[in-house]
């Protein structure tokens, strides 16, 4: 315990403080997660937001968003492991916090159009295991993405909070797209 | 102090997450349905007018002799003794007998500009769905979908130019056809399709030809009916519901018919589709 990484704690001794800061932060998530969840499942779904363009554009310019963000959520992870020195042979660029930083907005921003079109149009569904996992990871993709948020700027955390935070938004994000634009790229082809 | 730039972040996706849902909920199906509810139909009308219901005897006389031009006499008279007075042009009185106490009567009506046997395919106006319509010596079967969550069929009668179906949650038309196309409007999932299908010219290249297709099989244990309307110009809409017999079947984008099998893939099996018309009689 005497040597920490000098980023994290000013007081090493004290880990229940430090795990408390996460509580408020994990209410706060899974609410979200828990309310984007029952409006999926209370709104009639609509279906409406993609039939002025056409038939089935929407579909594909869905899962190519969802493409979009999960090839920055493994830039994210990349760069990450970079930024820990967990790659060897790689150091740290000075730019990798930028990178780190701007490709998880910017995953995050594909993503929410997406999500608003899903539960708006489609809402939070059961009826197949895929829609059902799909449904549940997206909630809870949102919640934990907002846990990661609101913890990233506290200090005095344990310094596995944030690349488990991390771990867990990824892995949640990845598995919407296989239930979800991994699915229709393959039903559907890659485009039509 | 800095800001706290990962909460800007949340707030940013926040705002965004709004702004498109109010874009969504502003732009969405009124499109579909703006157009006028009567402008399209000419029997609109007269369908405002419900009819009381015929007696059940007086079917059998009324049949095959509906003068074309026929002026649209009250039903009531029609009842009795309406062999020269039958509404050929009141189309509202003859689904009101029809259900299940007018067997072979208004079934094969001759007039000349109704055809017994048709089908009829369209996208909507203002696009975002399709229909279909098919109608075989007096039952009729129509068919709309988003190729999304939308997904009705309605079933019933046809009788003198006039449809008289209904479907699940509410869903009820009001559509006249005629021997070039069906004009009129769906009301399905809260949203009134309107249309002006034309009549479906088989033409065999060795694909299927355009119409309406159904298919259904078995997904994770729960049992899916698929729908398709094929387009004349080799366009088509297609939807899938699961659970169909459930009160609210959620609905999905239907995967891509193959028009030279007539097969589909779907969630790991093959749907076999096959083609509802009225013109050959198959699927009803």
């Amino acid at each position: 315990m005497t040597a920490q990484p000098e980023a994290s704690s000013p007081a090493p001794g004290d880990v229940s403080l430090g795990i408390g800061k996460l509580v408020v932060p994990s209410l706060i998530g899974g609410l979200v997660a828990l309310t984007l969840g029952v409006y999926g499942r209370l709104h009639h779904p609509t279906g409406a937001v993609e039939s002025i363009a056409g038939f089935t554009s929407a579909g594909y310019a869905k899962s190519w968003l969802a493409t979009v963000a999960t090839v920055f959520a493994i830039v994210q992870v990349i760069s990450a492991l970079v930024m820990y020195g967990k790659i060897p042979r790689v150091t740290a660029p000075s730019w990798i916090g930028t990178l780190h930083k701007w490709s998880g907005r910017t995953a995050f921003l594909v993503a929410v159009p997406v999500a608003v079109d899903c539960l708006y149009g489609l809402g939070f569904q059961t009826y197949s295991t895929r829609v059902l996992i799909h449904s549940l990871l997206g909630c809870a993709f949102f919640g934990a993405f907002t846990i990661k948020m609101l913890i990233l700027p506290k200090r005095g955390l344990p310094g596995w909070t944030l690349p488990l935070a991390g771990a867990v938004v990824f892995t949640v994000l990845v598995g919407i797209w296989f239930t979800s634009a991994f699915w229709f790229f393959s039903t559907f082809g890659l485009h039509r | 102090m800095k800001p706290n730039m990962p909460l800007v972040t949340l707030l940013s996706g926040v705002g965004l997450g709004v702004g498109v849902l109010v874009v969504s909920m502003l732009s969405p199906s009124s499109t579909a349905s703006a157009s006028g509810y009567g402008a399209t139909s000419p029997a609109s009308a007269t369908t405002t007018a419900t009819p009381p219901p015929a007696p059940a005897t007086a079917s059998a006389s009324e049949s095959a002799t509906l003068p074309a031009t026929a002026s649209a006499t009250a039903p009531a008279t029609a009842s009795a003794t309406a062999v020269a007075t039958a509404p050929a042009t009141a189309p509202a009185t003859a689904p009101g007998t029809v259900p299940g106490t007018v067997p072979t009567a208004t079934a094969s009506a001759q007039k000349a500009d109704v055809p017994s046997k048709a089908d009829y395919v369209a996208q909507v106006n203002g696009g975002g769905a399709a229909v279909a319509i098919s109608v075989h010596s007096g039952k009729a079967v129509a068919y709309v979908c988003n190729g999304h969550a939308v997904a009705a069929w309605l079933k019933g009668t046809a009788a003198a130019g006039k449809l008289d179906l209904t479907g699940k949650n509410g869903a009820r038309l009001d559509v006249s056809y005629r021997t070039g196309k069906a004009t009129g409007s769906i009301m399905a999932d809260g949203t009134k399709y309107t249309f002006s299908a034309p009549l479906v010219h088989r033409v065999s290249s060795g694909h299927r030809p355009p119409g309406l297709y159904e298919a259904t099989g078995m997904v994770d244990g729960v049992p899916v009916k698929a729908g398709w309307v094929v387009l004349p110009g080799g366009g088509q809409v297609g939807s899938v519901e699961y659970d169909p017999s459930s009160a609210v079947a959620p609905t999905a984008q239907a995967p891509v018919l193959d028009l030279t099998t007539g097969t589909a893939q779907y969630d790991g099996i093959t749907l076999v589709a096959s083609l509802i018309s009225g013109f050959t009689g198959s699927g009803f």
